[in-house]
């Protein structure tokens, strides 16, 4: 079973805000229109460079998202590009409908990054801990939504979700302790928005993530692969738009889905490849994610052995879907 | 003071868009007709006399906005507008109906129109948004202008936006609060009392004016005393009249209303 472009051990645990930061700074130098705006959110190593640089291309409105995310639309209506940052269960929480009615609606080009998505939020427990963003931005029109899978994958987004005019959603997993997630990507890895990844090829059955549980799938993969199952795995980092052709391929080609990503079944990715399999070409799908509850604080080894989150977790799901 | 033919002209025009909202209304059969006339001078001093704009060019870059905050009284906006020349008023006649430019809510689909509104509360934050492109690269300093309503206050990210206006200095922002005394079903003092309103705005850090919002004398010289002040955001409350302009229905609370023919008769035959 062949794998493309990971890492082989996996690489260095880094934040993936922190990455998002080193991305925005680059693009900063080569596109003037970049304006960043924060309700309060820790703003690191980007907030020192531009409050240096461009002090008249960043601004804090406090702990205050809906005034943020209508702040945004105006501003990206003088031709600006206003990347918003604020926690994403706040963002999606309290300035819905400013995303929605504000930003969404007339399609303006705000970039909505959204730190601390999922349940790999662990430590800080339900209230920011979201199981319900992807869920409810997906039913928005006009909105793209994408959830990189590593810091690397992050800043490509970063560079794609600046590329593509209208409004992105970048969903981006935050672990307080230890700070930061797995680099699985090499650098050069090739993304392109809407399109997944193919992690790794496969005919016996698909495992479709989004998200930094991509790391706990290939541990997956590696544990199928001992017991003969070659899964195809893919990192279906947007989902919105999705990837319809690499999934109903891959529906096609090995007959059942697993999806995998750290927030409600209901609703986001899962929800997602079962509407398209359902209309396009039924297989089984299981889901693996949050089912139906809300979030609490505890380590990260806590938390995705209480979710059914792990490694473990999607084998077992692997074998069920391959049981229909 | 201004001189009588600038007073008159902006008389004349104010009836002009009345009656032109009238038609709108009648071909609906909804109307805001509260809100919409009592707001109706304000508009009309904006975009016939104060504003930099122009109708040919809507989207002319160093252009003056107009954000209308409380979007639901489109009626005298888009017959502004129109009046202007922004679009012809042919668009009348599908007006609310399915693909239309002109939507029951001021939208963006409307030349003229920056702000796609209806969610009341959001208008404030967005021109402040508009008012701070203003910033980085413009050799000129446009102005935007937000009209909103006295029960629109209400919300909460209002006065997130009232804060965040002060802190940043946006002082290209000027505010018309159509205080009309009416929300919805009841009077404002009835539903949620806001008052005092000029206090709380100043409070908050605004240059605040109280002028009686259908003296075009006082409407024309609040505008321009606003733009004598720097280093703080502008806030009128506008004193005024619930469907000004058609005595019977004043001060009555025509927040929402179906138009019978009888109304639209007597509206009518009040502004001939």
């Amino acid at each position: 079973m062949k794998r493309n472009y990971i890492l082989d051990p996996l690489g260095e645990m880094k934040d993936m805000y922190a990455a998002y930061n080193e991305a925005i700074i680059e693009l900063a130098e080569i596109n003037d229109k970049i304006v960043l705006l924060y309700a309060d959110y820790a703003a690191g190593a980007a907030g020192d460079y531009f409050r240096k640089r461009y002090p008249n291309r960043i601004y804090d409105f406090g702990i205050a998202e809906a005034n943020l995310m209508s702040i945004a639309a105006g501003l990206a209506d003088t031709g600006k590009i206003p990347f918003t940052h604020c926690h994403s269960i706040f963002a999606v929480g309290r300035a819905y409908n400013q995303i929605r009615q504000n930003i969404a609606y007339d399609g303006f080009n705000v970039k909505i990054v959204m730190p601390a998505s999922g349940m790999l939020a662990y430590i800080v427990g339900a209230s920011h801990q979201t199981i319900e963003d992807t869920a409810a931005l997906r039913v928005i029109p006009n909105l793209a939504i994408i959830t990189p899978a590593d810091p690397v994958e992050a800043k490509k987004a970063t560079k794609a979700a600046l590329e593509r005019q209208g409004p992105v959603a970048i969903r981006l997993a935050r672990t307080i302790v230890p700070s930061g997630v797995p680099t699985i990507y090499r650098e050069d890895f090739p993304f392109e928005f809407g399109r997944a990844v193919e992690v790794a090829d496969g005919d016996d059955v698909t495992i479709i993530s989004s998200g930094a549980l991509l790391a706990d799938c290939l541990s997956a993969i590696e544990m199928l692969e001992k017991e003969g199952i070659n899964a195809r795995l893919l990192d279906m980092h947007t989902v919105k738009p999705l990837d319809d052709k690499a999934v109903i391929k891959a529906a096609r080609e090995t007959g059942a889905i697993v999806t995998v990503e750290d927030v409600s079944i209901i609703g986001g990715l899962g929800g997602a490849i079962c509407e398209l399999v359902c209309d396009k070409f039924p297989v089984p799908v299981r889901r693996i994610g949050v089912t139906d509850r809300f979030g609490q604080s505890g380590t990260i080894e806590e938390i995705k052995e209480e979710y059914g989150l792990t490694a473990e977790d999607i084998v077992h799901a692997v074998r069920e879907v391959k049981k229909n | 003071m201004y001189g009588p033919e600038v007073i008159n002209d902006l008389r004349a025009k104010a009836k002009t868009i009345r009656i032109d909202a009238l038609q709108l209304m009648k071909q609906s059969g909804i109307c805001w007709i509260g809100g919409s006339f009592s707001q109706a001078d304000i508009v009309v001093a904006l975009v016939f006399h104060h504003m930099r704009h122009d109708p040919l060019n809507p989207k002319w870059e160093d252009r003056d906005r107009l954000i209308v905050s409380k979007s639901h009284c489109c009626e005298t906006v888009y017959a502004a507008l129109a009046e202007a020349g922004y679009f012809s008023k042919d668009l009348y006649s599908s007006y609310a109906r399915c693909n239309a430019v002109l939507q029951a809510h001021t939208d963006r689909r409307a030349p003229g129109i920056d702000y796609s509104g209806g969610s009341l509360g959001q208008g404030l934050s967005f021109a402040i948004g508009e008012a701070l492109g203003a910033r980085t690269d413009h050799a000129t300093r446009y102005r935007v202008f937000c009209i909103m309503g006295d029960g629109e206050l209400n919300e909460g990210q209002v006065w997130e936006a009232m804060m965040s206006a002060v802190h940043h200095k946006v002082d290209n922002l000027i505010v018309i609060i159509d205080h009309n005394k009416f929300q919805s079903t009841t009077e404002v003092s009835v539903k949620m009392n806001i008052e005092p309103i000029g206090e709380k705005w100043r409070t908050f850090g605004w240059d605040v004016s109280e002028i009686d919002g259908h003296d075009f004398n006082q409407i024309l010289g609040a505008l321009e005393k606003a733009d004598t002040v720097s280093g703080k955001p502008h806030a009128i409350i506008a004193h005024t009249v619930m469907t000004k302009g058609v005595p019977a229905f004043e001060n009555k609370n025509y927040h929402w209303a179906w138009l019978s023919d009888e109304m639209y008769a007597e509206a009518m035959q009040a502004l001939k």
